[in-house]
């Protein structure tokens, strides 16, 4: 049996990949004040579309890569045109429900496309180099230091761009950011295309780590939820930090419980949370 | 025919049950619950082991009922201490984890085999026409629940939710205790939901986890949204456009060719998928409107 860092290792690696979509469902949960349930299909919208290009166009997997941010942000852009924008003046319990149903269209599009099978990427295999008793995989060092990446340039794009103030204003009091003259569709339409694209990215981090199947980012739903929630919503580096836990919780719950239980340990920090520390980890204000 | 018609309205009748209890919590008092299916499941699955287990269906029956209830108010009292937006992740987690219990605690729920060989009731009795009389017991169960939940919407506890849908801080500064009555409606309708799971249980004689996926929930969200929602007469109407348009479907794969097997179940995903958002955005207030002028 490997030894507990190994678990704790991967778990790590499945937290940075967790970390993306947490962002993303996070940020646009405070933006538009609807937890949308879409955001962890589009790791399966992104999964598929590097599929295409890699498997069938034949393309380096990095670029695919950047065709999948690209193409899921177009995607995550068309939904809110199409399904949540005419409904944005709603009880926001109704979008929630409406991204539910938007996330069982995706999923079942790319299911009548590409059926149930599980697939992967043509890209060479590489041999997990064994560094003081782990097995440390190539493309998992990659995964993790590309997500690292982006997750600090989602946080400089926050603090520091013009447009990134601007999404915080908005988030935190719409109103007031519109008068004061921020162009709120246009800060929407960003967050929206770099959300879809950072949870699309994802996706193929999870292809590659795992395999690809159309139930593979809607599988994770809860765990991006906990990720988010024990983040504080709202709060890109404290989804990074809940993503970490979540990661590696579950990796290292597999030892006590079955492993067919991952996603019931998601749960219960979830739950842990709303008793214990609502607000989560970097949030204090509700 | 007889034999499909009548199974078929048998299973309408457990639907509109699952429409009806969703009604209560969210057409009523606004409270999303996503995992319609898991008080479904707690009926269902209560009522067939106990039953199995050799308990009388007099007791198995209302147990199944209370322990979906109680599951209710144990979520909704976890979930609304905070923000309402934390219901529909708790519920959407509760139905994940209930589905993977069932599956995975054999010692209990029998696991992937499913509850085989669940009691009938009064089967001895109706031999032949059994199936006609347990439609006709469904259909009493509707009417049953629909009477009361007519009473729980006119009466003064009803106004209350629906003053707590439309603004919980008018409500609350009028003195109504929010948190008790969102509780207490969540509650209603599980248990509804899990009369659904006692009736469905006790039909089919079999349950096993996979008849409680996920998506069943979005088919009764489906169902109340098409037939406007707040309103008890468009939950029963729901209920059987609903069950035309997944029957209807399954017609397609003999018109258009290639539409077989996977594709074909992915197609009508899609289907219930955008007529669900659809009628959200073209038509919220569903076929019948609540008109809530009728008192």
């Amino acid at each position: 049996m490997p030894p507990l860092a190994q678990y704790v290792f991967n778990g790590i690696v499945t937290g940075g990949i967790l970390a993306l979509p947490a962002v993303a469902f996070s940020l646009l949960w405070r933006l538009l004040r609807f937890p949308n349930f879409a955001v962890s299909t589009y790791l399966t919208v992104g999964a598929y579309a590097a599929l295409v290009l890699n498997a069938s166009a034949h393309a380096p997997l990095e670029l695919a890569w950047l065709g999948a941010l690209a193409a899921t942000g177009a995607v995550a852009l068309a939904v809110d045109r199409i399904a949540f924008r005419p409904m944005r003046d709603r009880r926001p319990f109704s979008l929630a429900i409406a991204s539910i149903g938007v996330a069982f269209v995706l999923e079942n599009i790319v299911r009548f496309a590409w059926g149930n099978d599980f697939r992967a990427y043509d890209v060479p295999v590489t041999r997990a180099a064994s560094v003081a008793g782990l097995r440390i995989g190539r493309d998992q060092l990659l995964i993790l230091g590309a997500a690292v990446v982006l997750m600090v340039l989602a946080q400089a794009f926050l603090l520091r761009t013009r447009l990134g103030i601007a999404m915080r204003a908005t988030a935190d009091n719409p109103l007031l950011a519109a008068v004061k003259g921020v162009p709120t569709d246009r800060v929407i339409a960003v967050a929206t295309f770099g959300g879809g694209a950072l949870a699309g990215g994802a996706g193929v981090f999870l292809g590659l780590d795992a395999s690809i199947d159309p139930l593979m980012g809607g599988g994770l739903i809860i765990s991006v939820f906990a990720a988010a929630i024990l983040g504080g919503i709202g709060s890109a580096p404290g989804a990074l930090a809940g993503a970490m836990i979540v990661g590696v919780v579950e990796e290292a719950g597999t030892l006590l419980v079955p492993p067919t239980y991952k996603s019931a340990i998601g749960f219960v920090i979830i739950l842990a949370v709303l008793l214990v520390r609502p607000s989560g980890l970097a949030g204090s204000r509700s | 025919m007889i034999a499909y018609l009548t199974a078929i309205l048998t299973l309408v009748g457990v639907r509109a049950l699952l429409t009806l209890g969703l009604n209560v919590q969210w057409g009523l008092t606004g409270l999303v619950n996503l995992g319609v299916v898991a008080f479904f499941a707690v009926g269902a699955y209560t009522s067939a082991l106990l039953a199995v287990g050799g308990v009388s269906l007099l007791l198995a029956w209302p147990a199944g009922v209370a322990l979906a209830a109680a599951a209710g108010a144990a979520l909704a009292v976890v979930a609304l201490r905070l923000r309402e937006d934390y219901l529909a992740i708790v519920t959407l987690g509760f139905a994940e984890v209930l589905r993977l219990f069932l599956l995975n605690e054999a010692w209990l729920t029998r696991g992937a085999n499913g509850v085989t060989g669940i009691p009938r009731p009064l089967h001895a009795w109706f031999t032949g026409r059994y199936d006609l009389f347990y439609l006709i017991l469904v259909l009493a169960a509707v009417g049953l629940a629909y009477a009361a939940l007519e009473r729980v919407r006119r009466s003064p506890f009803g106004r209350v939710l629906r003053a707590i849908r439309e603004d919980e801080v008018v409500a609350a500064v009028a003195g109504k205790p929010v948190f008790r009555f969102k509780v207490q409606a969540f509650a209603i309708g599980a248990g509804v939901a899990g009369l659904a799971g006692v009736l469905f249980a006790h039909y089919l004689a079999y349950v096993e986890p996979n008849m409680f996926l996920p998506q069943e929930s979005l088919y009764v969200w489906l169902a109340l949204i098409l037939g406007g929602s707040g309103n008890n007469r468009g939950a029963l109407l729901g209920s059987l456009v609903f069950l035309g348009l997944l029957e209807g479907s399954r017609f397609a794969k003999d018109v258009i060719p290639f539409l077989t097997g996977v594709r074909l179940a992915a197609a009508q995903q899609i289907l219930v998928g955008v007529v669900l958002v659809a009628m959200m955005i073209r038509r919220p207030e569903g076929l019948l409107p609540e008109n809530p002028g009728s008192e």
